[in-house]
């Protein structure tokens, strides 16, 4: 069954440009100058109940834009949309019930008191049955291990945990579909590998949909089957996610530090990112990177290295040149 | 209906944590006696009567006027909104299944009962021990106007603040519409001086307006006088909240649109 439907779904915004100058202010005060610009442009995607669907782009792509109209929080320009049977910008009090929504930096915890307090309050705002609300609470404190923290004051929780009671909230009137905008955003490795097992688990057992934009690749890998790749408020990829890495996450990020002040000199063909005595930083295809470590172990006396997976905004580039015809 | 009894209950909750806070405020309500206390007692050296007041009925409406004063808690209402629209965070309030306007009613309800508690025992305090002779009225109909009036007025008051709030969606900055606002009201509730001392003109105008019967005319019912106003303000006050349902109503369809959801 779809869940979300959207066709052509197009949002534009005006934005009041000026020239700098004192001359250009003045002109401004009686002319306004406005630029359109597309955030969204004939976006289409069909999502079925209980999918995991990664949301990846890089900055100013229109990932949270997409998520906006999804929760009715803007309205689209042009363009179709229904999300579990609704218009989401009518703002129906039914229609809120269906999903929740956690966005990085928009909090709906009271921080001057502890997260219980806020549960209680969303279970009246949410009409959740006291047997119900109990089982959903006992079943996610289980599953995140907070009890202990239940009582304490928001405000002193670290952002790991706050980000796990803001999850709670989000989850405890069993909404069909949970929109997360950038959820391990500043979190430690260890919080967001709790986050990660967390989310799985909500989708595999209560079947909730899930919506995930991120930065992290590792998100994104680790818990998506499907991903949407999206740039400049265009859909550029729409479909598996291994499918996507195999073909467009071609390279390994290196990060080489060495015991004495040297400049590497390597054989095999790579983009060099950042080069000073001490390290070097580089680009190179995943099929170089072994030859690439034997050769730098076997030559020269490392402190450190270090291994990352390329950034977003290479796999989108890479995506974009791909559909546009133009060689990688 | 309980889940807006339930915002109202965690906004109580909230403000108890900030126990600083609570002894400021009951401060702040003793300060401003004392210095009503020390103005009028000079001002009445001279004189008996001053536009119909003794000294103790001059402190009783003093006392009645700012602790009433307190309790509206709206200028946070509109002061909120405009910041987390400006910051983006507004979207928070439109995610929820809850009615905005209704959100932010029981938002200052809670914090109103909060200060109704610590000013009123604050005051009662204040006034044992400067022993003043409270001119409180004794007539049961002029209390119960006096209350209901009050009652629709910090309704009112709501209204008019989250009007404001919504119109940061519109003009990005509302702080020259707030600064009018707030001295326009500092006038006319009568927090600086009671309004029989202006100009009669004045008063005659200013009874159009709802502000009047805010925390003026409920102060000076409860100090047994006024009653002839008592009806005719009920009336006003109602119809000038009826208004602003209708205004916000249409305003919040109109503008909400217009919010993009980014801090400006």
């Amino acid at each position: 069954m779809n869940i979300i439907q959207t066709k052509n779904l197009t949002k534009t915004y005006q934005r009041f440009t000026k020239e700098p100058g004192l001359k250009e202010s003045i002109k401004s005060l009686f002319k306004r100058e406005f630029v359109t610009k597309t955030a969204v442009a004939d976006f289409d995607i069909t999502v079925q109940e209980g999918e995991f669907i990664g949301l990846i782009g890089p900055n100013g792509a229109g990932k949270t834009t997409l998520v906006k109209m999804l929760t009715g929080i803007i309205a689209p320009t042009s363009g179709e949309i229904s999300v579990v049977s609704y218009y989401p910008n009518h703002l129906e009090n039914d229609f809120k019930k269906q999903y929740a929504v956690v966005m990085g930096q928009k909090s709906q915890l009271f921080f001057e008191l502890s997260a219980a307090d806020t549960f209680l309050l969303f279970k009246e705002l949410y009409h959740i049955p006291e047997e119900e609300f109990q089982k959903n609470l006992d079943y996610f404190v289980k599953l995140f291990g907070v009890s202990e923290i239940l009582d304490v004051q928001v405000r002193t929780l670290s952002l790991g945990e706050r980000m796990k009671m803001e999850l709670i909230v989000a989850l405890l009137h069993n909404p069909k579909i949970l929109f997360l905008d950038e959820p391990t955003i500043g979190l430690d490795a260890v919080a967001q590998k709790q986050i990660r097992k967390f989310l799985k688990e909500v989708n595999e057992t209560k079947g909730t949909t899930i919506i995930l934009t991120s930065h992290y690749m590792e998100d994104i890998k680790l818990l998506c089957k499907r991903c949407v790749v999206i740039n400049g408020g265009v859909k550029l990829y729409d479909g598996d996610t291994d499918t996507l890495f195999q073909k467009y996450q071609t390279h390994k990020k290196i990060t080489i530090s060495l015991e004495q002040e040297e400049y590497c000199s390597l054989n095999q063909e790579y983009t060099l990112l950042e080069e000073l005595p001490y390290k070097i930083t580089l680009l190179i295809r995943k099929e170089l990177s072994q030859e690439l470590l034997k050769d730098v172990l076997s030559r020269y006396e490392l402190s450190d290295i270090t291994i990352e997976e390329e950034d977003i905004g290479n796999v989108v580039e890479r995506i974009y040149d791909d559909k546009s015809g133009v060689p990688t | 209906m309980k889940k807006y009894l339930e915002i109202a209950k965690i906004i109580f909750k909230s403000q108890l944590a900030w126990r600083f806070d609570i002894a400021v405020n009951v401060l702040f309500t003793i300060v401003k006696i004392i210095f009503a206390y020390l103005i009028w007692n000079n001002i009445f050296t001279d004189q008996q009567v001053i536009a119909g007041f003794t000294f103790h009925s001059m402190l009783s409406y003093y006392i009645i006027n700012s602790f009433l004063s307190q309790l509206d808690m709206s200028d946070s209402v509109s002061n909120e909104i405009s910041s987390k629209i400006r910051g983006g965070t507004f979207s928070k309030y439109m995610v929820i299944p809850v009615n905005i306007q209704g959100y932010f009613i029981a938002q200052s309800a809670g914090s109103s009962v909060f200060y109704l508690i610590f000013n009123f025992i604050a005051a009662i305090v204040w006034i044992f021990i400067f022993r003043i002779r409270f001119a409180f009225t004794a007539h049961p109909l002029y209390i119960i106007a006096a209350l209901f009036m009050m009652l629709i007025g910090l309704l009112f008051m709501i209204q008019l603040n989250y009007f404001l709030g919504l119109l940061t969606l519109k003009f990005q900055d509302i702080g020259l519409f707030l600064m009018i606002k707030n001295n326009i009201l500092l006038f006319i509730t009568g927090s600086m001086i009671p309004l029989t001392l202006l100009p009669g003109i004045i008063v005659e105008v200013m009874r159009y307006l709802p502000f009047y019967y805010v925390t003026y005319l409920p102060s000076m019912l409860l100090i047994g006088r006024n009653g002839d106003e008592m009806l005719p303000g009920i009336i006003l006050l109602s119809v000038w909240s009826v208004i602003f349902v209708i205004i916000n109503k249409f305003t919040y369809q109109r503008l909400r649109v217009k919010y993009d959801g980014v801090g400006i």
